[in-house]
């Protein structure tokens, strides 16, 4: 009998299973949950999709184990990829990403899914803490198919009823045809994944809604951690576990090295 | 036979094809205070580093430096060093080694530094409107963000084609794009194992272009395999793990306890402001060591060797 699954191995999972045969998807570096999430989908039930991994292309249907590498720029991930791109060209490219799935980390989000990776405070000249940026999270999350947002922390200071600054789009304002009306041609976020919850968004609104909760978080302790009034439906059901195949797959082939265990 | 003007001009003495490799020592003909530089490479591989040291030795003031769209710790150290003025780039770390660039964010945070913010469609956008000698060239990444107001040169625009508003990113236009790659001839053409990131465009962009190269090959070794040849140097320099710190495709890996020190420097800076580090830093890779050959000694042989890609 194996060890019950982790959060981590719930969240990639949930990742998983949301992504299906023949699809493309887009993960960075050193995003083992993302990473373990989108190759668990193609080992598990995704023989047709196309991996992208930092800027190698994938195709492990065959392959037994693929080690996680920490760096981008890790030429040695080349030894499981059948194709490597060049930066400019995975960005610039969107019309290629038109149709893939992709993930946007953040340092707030707001009830309508959008999202700053750029710093906090008031004055962007002055930032109390300067962020990351956004890397290429504005580009393709105007373009691609779908998005979803991604925090290793649900806390009221990362879901906050107003962003600092805005560095990716979700619902902008709100409403079903919001990215429409800014000409965002990308299918805008689908659900937000933290260590406590899935939340998804209100078909009409799009504000931000409680889907499930983690084995062990209680709905009143996901409010509790949420800056801003999040959509809380009369019953919200436990995220679903990955079952004995998942989690074999999880453990054995895409994450031997226990990062999602840690 | 009647020779014309026009063909005596033609015939003006050169009959010999010219070697552009540069000697170590003529990098400080191609950099001077207030120009705008691009660093190619991306994160923690391929930075141009024999020429950053340079730049740094130097002191030079006041550059424009255009990161790569993953800029690295590159960065970082012309900031340390304070010759900085504005940086163009999404980003300045070495992520997991360092998720941010600790200098890079003091200085920001304290407004030492203008960040010109983007994203990386922005960057790359206005790096192929300096390759198409346009003013310009439209972005729909960062349409309804904060990107136009934090950074007021991305100006939102009503495309006169289709009616969308879409940003209108300008040239970024450097006066020289400085690349790290595998291999160039003595005429400047380089060859790359792996991809070469977006060192292609930086290239494209820039008005000149100097690259360092792990090794200088024959002119037969190049056109073996023509089709590779990715660009077309200004001036090549022979820089045996040049890249150090960082890895260099086909050849090492990155250092990460040497990197461990740079960062650890920095982040003592951003602590408390202590520069005894990083000054210390500075004094032992850069200033006591006038040339790369110095440089390496300094890193010492044992820690490069260690760096092997596959052996370990």
């Amino acid at each position: 009998m194996s060890a019950p699954a982790t959060v981590k191995e719930v969240m990639a999972t949930f990742i998983a299973r949301d992504i299906t045969d023949g699809e493309e998807v887009f993960v960075g570096t050193n995003l083992p949950v993302i990473r373990a999430g989108a190759l668990l989908a193609h080992l598990h039930h995704g023989p047709n999709m196309r991996v992208m991994i930092a800027h190698t292309r994938t195709n492990l249907y065959h392959t037994p184990v693929m080690e996680h590498f920490q760096l981008l720029t890790d030429w040695r991930a080349g030894r499981w990829a059948e194709g490597y791109f060049n930066d400019h060209e995975v960005v610039f490219y969107q019309k290629s990403r038109r149709n893939s799935v992709f993930f946007v980390g953040a340092l707030q989000i707001d009830a309508f899914g959008n999202s700053n990776l750029i710093g906090l405070g008031k004055d962007p000249h002055r930032l109390i803490l300067r962020g990351p940026g956004a890397i290429a999270t504005t580009t393709n999350a105007s373009h691609v198919r779908r998005f979803y947002l991604y925090v290793n922390e649900h806390s009221p200071r990362v879901f906050v009823e107003r962003c600092d600054f805005v560095s990716t789009v979700g619902w902008a304002g709100g409403g079903a045809d919001a990215r429409r009306r800014l000409g965002l041609p990308g299918g805008g976020p689908r659900y937000c994944i933290t260590p406590l919850a899935i939340l998804d968004f209100d078909e009409q609104s799009k504000r931000m809604r409680l889907f499930s909760v983690h084995p062990g978080v209680s709905v009143d302790q996901v409010r509790a951690q949420t800056g801003f009034e999040l959509i809380v439906p009369s019953t919200v059901p436990l995220t679903s576990l990955p079952n004995a195949e998942e989690l074999a797959i999880l453990r054995g082939r895409v994450d031997p090295q226990g990062l999602l265990r840690a | 036979m009647h020779m014309g003007d026009h063909s005596a001009d033609v015939l003006n003495g050169v009959t010999e094809r010219r070697s552009v490799v540069l000697d170590e020592s003529a990098l400080d003909d191609w950099f001077r205070d207030g120009m705008s530089i691009a660093l190619g490479g991306l994160a923690t591989a391929c930075h141009a580093m024999v020429a950053v040291r340079h730049i740094v030795r130097r002191r030079l003031k006041n550059l424009t430096v255009i990161g790569s769209a993953v800029g690295g710790l590159d960065v970082d150290l012309l900031i340390a060093a304070g010759c900085v003025r504005k940086v163009i780039c999404p980003y300045v770390g070495a992520e997991a080694l360092a998720s941010i660039g600790p200098f890079y964010r003091a200085a920001a945070e304290h407004g030492e530094i203008n960040v010109w913010e983007c994203d990386e469609g922005q960057y790359y956008t206005g790096l192929q409107a300096a390759g198409q000698m346009l003013p310009f060239l439209p972005c729909r990444g960062g349409v309804g963000t904060s990107f136009p107001e934090i950074n007021p040169d991305l100006k939102p625009f009503t495309d006169p084609v289709r009616g969308e508003t879409l940003l209108a990113v300008p040239a970024i236009e450097p006066d020289v794009a400085v690349l790290h790659a595998a291999f160039a001839d003595g005429y400047g053409n380089v060859q790359f194992v792996g991809t070469g990131y977006a060192d292609r465009l930086l290239w494209r962009a820039a008005t000149r272009t100097i690259v360092q190269v792990e090794r200088i090959v024959s002119n037969e070794e190049i056109r073996k395999t023509p089709e590779r040849t990715a660009l077309l140097a200004s001036a090549v320099l022979r820089a045996p793990y040049g890249a150090h710190p960082f890895s260099s495709p086909g050849f090492y890996l990155e250092d990460r306890a040497h990197i461990a020190e740079l960062v650890e420097a920095g982040r003592r800076f951003a602590r408390s402001g202590d520069r005894q580090p990083i000054e210390a830093y500075l004094t032992r890779y850069v200033d006591t060591a006038p040339t790369h050959v110095d440089y390496l000694e300094a890193v010492g042989l044992r820690r490069l060797f260690s760096l092997d890609e596959y052996t370990r």
